[in-house]
């Protein structure tokens, strides 16, 4: 193995090179918590809460000892680590400066000793020491006899190298990425990431939970069993019972993938380290991409003419390429799209949980200017009459409904499809769609008469001081277009009180016609209101 | 101040020739009797107070039609807030602004169309590429598509952004922006300019293209007013200067007249801000002599 022989050449070349670094690491994280009492509270509560989280882990593992199907989930957890590990320094780059190769650039080190060096440093940390609790929990939930016990110790260690090694490899080789100025969209959309995590956790989580929930998990297990690392846990689940051979093959696996992933790392660090950037050379080649690809410029041709298309334009562009807009997309297609596929996936869906679609979509609608952040000094300087506002801002209506219209059509037909009734699904669209208006409606107003900043760095959404701005225009434009729609919910109401269920196809051109004209309503009333405001909104977009 | 020959003499060195045409009624001597139409800018009592302080203090001014106009001020003097509040995009608490005769507040339909801006600290839209902003800027502003593409050619050419057109404007460097900027401020052919810091992080060879733009641009009757601190520059391009310190006017007239007896602008910048001997004073006396600590 490389690693064997690394190891053993290492104290010849650089006799203490893994010491500077692991001594390198420990004083950052002590600096790092002198800079501030609050910094050390947020360190050694994430200590504390991480050690909770894989004792009580532990405990349930250990707990499940026996059970059947217990190598699935233990192959399964160690899969879910590994993932971790994986994406971790995609979405939180700079997380480890020890590691930061493009520091160790100007130092006269050997690639393989410093791979070794740099992965001994790795392993100290919060983050392996949890991580090794977490696969200790599911070797003890697996392991059966003496020999299985001793191929526990091994898969463990291996899996710890695998993750650690992983997660150094992936973020050498994209640092050029994440240190570009593009690359830190990736940070921004790691919250993302994490919040739809967690629903699948939870979503997975009320799964198991039900009687014999566990064995979900088996065809899942049977194919992780021989992916490494996981493969190592699989091994020790063979190991106790007997198949030997399945064990063998189980760890060979995990080392191989861990000598593999090693020598990819060196590969990419001994490029990093002697090759020049070129980061200039990259977006050069990716600008010819886009003058090339034309995809966009043909749809964009369909597009209306004037202010309306131009605005349409910028808007569906800034969709795609500024990380804020994106994640604020993502984040209402995917939430708007798991709200009904897990309360369904729960057993206790109702159809009317599709309007999480049209409630979501709309919201986007709020603080449009704030989301130009500064740029909107541009759109101020074109806007001189309330007709110019209101284009302005029927073109981002538009835009919205673009992107809605067919969503939430999508959404409400999945919805009775997996749900149903199908005799609820005109009633259900019929008041998405007036939902979708009003949010329109009431998104415009709060757009002219609440604006607020969007810092582009970072996770905030809201610059500090303007947080209650946010929330007070968010949750009484929701309100208000709450109110705005009970006309159309008493009409449904009243229909199904009075028998009168012939007539509540109704629903559908009502509720399409009442949205229009709500939001219509919405843009005629915000429109002077934006044309008189324009510096008061600059200034207030413009802070943080 | 100025005795009326030198203040003929440093006039003609600077200013295009079409002037004549421009101010036929010889010598300047007082802002406003110089022309036929309204003035390009006329501000009167302008205030603006953010919390406790006083930005501007309450500012008259008129500024000519036709000419080069250069706002300079100490860091802080209130240029940036000044052109904010004359451009329409910060509200004043006080006082009127009139552009070629419409007032900014009242008749903004007038005044948006005539004006170009290129403000600073406030940002563009990045996530665009250069052309596809210009294209986005142009078609806001009601010119044709075509017309649009063409003139945005043009400017990326002159200015030298060709090769970055396609490149998203986040990606483009403090220069490059500058340029961009003043591409789609000029994109409309407005008649008055107005550009807070234009030369700021432009490189030299830049300088002279922008250089030779504006001084196109003027030449055919617009007006450029537009903030600096590189003294050299302001007294090599403009006609027209006006001083700002400390939120007032302390001076404004054609250069010569401002300049006074001074022998350069750059010194009778300093007399008028009052900062002559507050020069490399005794405090710093520790600097320097090479004893590092
Ligand atoms: N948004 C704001 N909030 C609070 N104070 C402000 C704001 N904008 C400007 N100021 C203050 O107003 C004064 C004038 O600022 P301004 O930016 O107009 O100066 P300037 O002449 O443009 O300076 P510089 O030459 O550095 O660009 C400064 O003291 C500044 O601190
Ligand atoms: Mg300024």
């Amino acid at each position: 193995m490389s690693t064997a022989s690394a190891a053993a050449a290492r104290p010849a070349t650089a006799p203490s090179l893994t010491g500077v670094f692991v001594r390198l690491k420990l004083s950052l994280l002590r600096n790092g918590l002198r800079q501030s009492t609050g910094r050390t509270l947020a360190y050694v509560a994430s200590i504390v809460v991480g050690l909770l989280f894989a004792g009580a882990v532990v405990l349930g593992l250990t707990a499940l000892r026996g059970n059947a199907h217990a190598g699935a989930l233990a192959v399964l957890l160690t899969g879910m680590l590994t993932v971790g590990w994986a994406v971790m320094p995609l979405f939180f780059p700079g997380s480890d400066e020890t590691l930061d190769p493009t520091r160790l650039v100007m130092l006269p080190l050997r690639p393989r000793p410093l791979i070794v060096s740099l992965l001994m440093a790795s392993l100290v940390g919060i983050g392996p020491v949890v991580t090794l609790m977490l696969v200790a929990g599911a070797v003890i939930a697996v392991a059966d006899g003496a020999l299985a016990a001793v191929v526990g110790v091994v898969a463990a260690v291996l899996v710890l190298l695998v993750c650690v090694a992983l997660a150094r490899a992936i973020a050498t080789a994209s640092v050029r990425l994440l240190t570009s100025r593009r690359g830190r969209d990736l940070a921004v959309l790691g919250g993302l990431f994490i919040a739809l995590g967690g629903q699948g956790v939870n979503i997975a989580a009320q799964r198991l939970g039900r009687p014999d929930g566990l064995s979900v998990l088996e065809p899942l297990g049977e194919v992780l069993r021989w992916v490494p690392p996981a493969s190592a846990l699989g091994a020790v689940d063979d190991a106790g019972h007997g198949a030997y051979g399945r064990a063998l093959a189980g760890l060979a696996l995990t080392a191989l993938a861990l000598a593999l992933l090693l020598w990819w790392w060196q590969r990419t660090l001994t490029a990093l380290m002697t090759s020049p950037d070129s980061s200039t050379l990259q977006a050069l080649e990716k600008d010819g991409a886009r003058r090339s690809g034309t995809g966009e410029r043909g749809l964009a041709r369909l597009l209306p003419d004037g202010r309306t298309g131009t605005v349409m334009r910028r808007s569906l562009r800034y969709a795609w390429r500024d990380p804020k807009s994106k994640m604020a997309w993502a984040t209402a297609l995917g939430v708007g799209l798991l709200v009904p596929i897990a309360t369904s996936a729960q057993g206790n869906g109702s159809m009317y949980t599709a309007f999480s679609a049209s409630a979501l979509l709309g919201a986007q609608m709020y603080n449009q200017f704030g989301q130009d952040t500064s740029a909107f000094w541009m759109v101020a300087s074109t806007i001189a009459t309330p007709r110019d506002a209101y284009q302005e801002l029927r073109a981002r209506a538009l835009t919205l409904a673009l992107v809605a219209v067919p969503y939430v059509t999508l959404v409400v037909v999945g919805a009775a499809a997996l749900i149903g009734p199908w005799s609820d699904f005109v009633e259900v669209y019929g008041l998405s769609l007036a939902v979708l208006g009003a949010l329109l409606a009431t998104g415009a107003m709060s757009s002219a008469l609440f604006p607020y900043s969007i810092p582009s760095e970072g996770n905030k959404n809201v610059a500090p001081g303007q947080g209650a701005i946010a929330w007070f225009s968010l949750f009484g434009g929701v309100l208000v277009a709450a109110v705005l729609c009970s006309p159309l919910v008493a009409l449904t109401v009243w229909l199904h009180v009075a028998g009168l269920h012939q007539l509540l196809w109704l629903l559908l051109p009502a509720g399409a016609v009442y949205g229009v004209g709500l939001a219509e309503a919405g843009l005629r009333v915000a429109a002077p209101r934006v044309a008189t405001r324009l510096p008061e909104i600059l200034g207030a977009v413009s802070k943080g | 101040m100025a005795n009326e020959p030198e203040h003929i003499e440093g006039r003609a060195e600077t200013a295009p020739p079409q002037h004549s045409t421009v101010a036929p009624g010889g010598p300047a001597t007082a802002p406003g009797d110089v022309m036929a139409g309204p003035p390009a800018v006329r501000i009167q009592g302008l205030w603006k107070k953010f919390g406790e302080q006083t930005a501007v203090h309450g500012i008259d001014l008129t500024l000519p039609a036709g000419r080069f106009i250069g706002l300079v001020g100490p860091n802080g003097a209130g240029k940036t807030t000044t052109l904010s509040m004359v451009t329409g995009l910060l509200r004043p608490d006080a006082g009127t602004v009139e552009i070629g005769g419409h007032d900014v507040w009242q008749d903004p339909v007038s005044v948006k169309s005539r004006i170009g801006v290129l403000p600073e600290g406030l940002r563009l839209f990045e996530r665009l590429s250069g052309r596809e902003l210009l294209s986005y800027i142009g078609r806001l502003r009601g010119l044709p598509g075509d017309e649009v593409d063409k003139r945005a050619g043009q400017l990326l050419d002159v200015l030298g952004l060709s090769g970055a057109q396609h490149k998203l404007v986040v990606d483009y460097s403090t220069g490059m922006r500058k340029k961009i900027g003043l591409a789609a401020a000029l994109l409309h052919n407005p008649e008055i300019l107005f550009l807070d810091e234009p030369f700021e992080g432009v490189d030299p060879v830049s300088a002279q293209t922008i250089r030779g733009v504006l001084e196109r641009y003027t030449a055919s009757g617009a007006t450029v007013i537009f903030s600096s601190h590189v003294m050299e520059l302001v007294e090599s391009l403009c006609d027209w200067v006006a001083v700002l310190a400390a939120g007032r006017i302390r001076a404004d007239g054609p250069l010569a007249e401002v300049r006074g007896a001074a022998p350069s602008l750059q010194d009778a910048f300093l007399e008028l801000v009052g900062a002559q001997d507050r020069g490399a004073g005794a405090d710093l006396d520790w600097l320097g002599g090479g004893r590092a600590r």
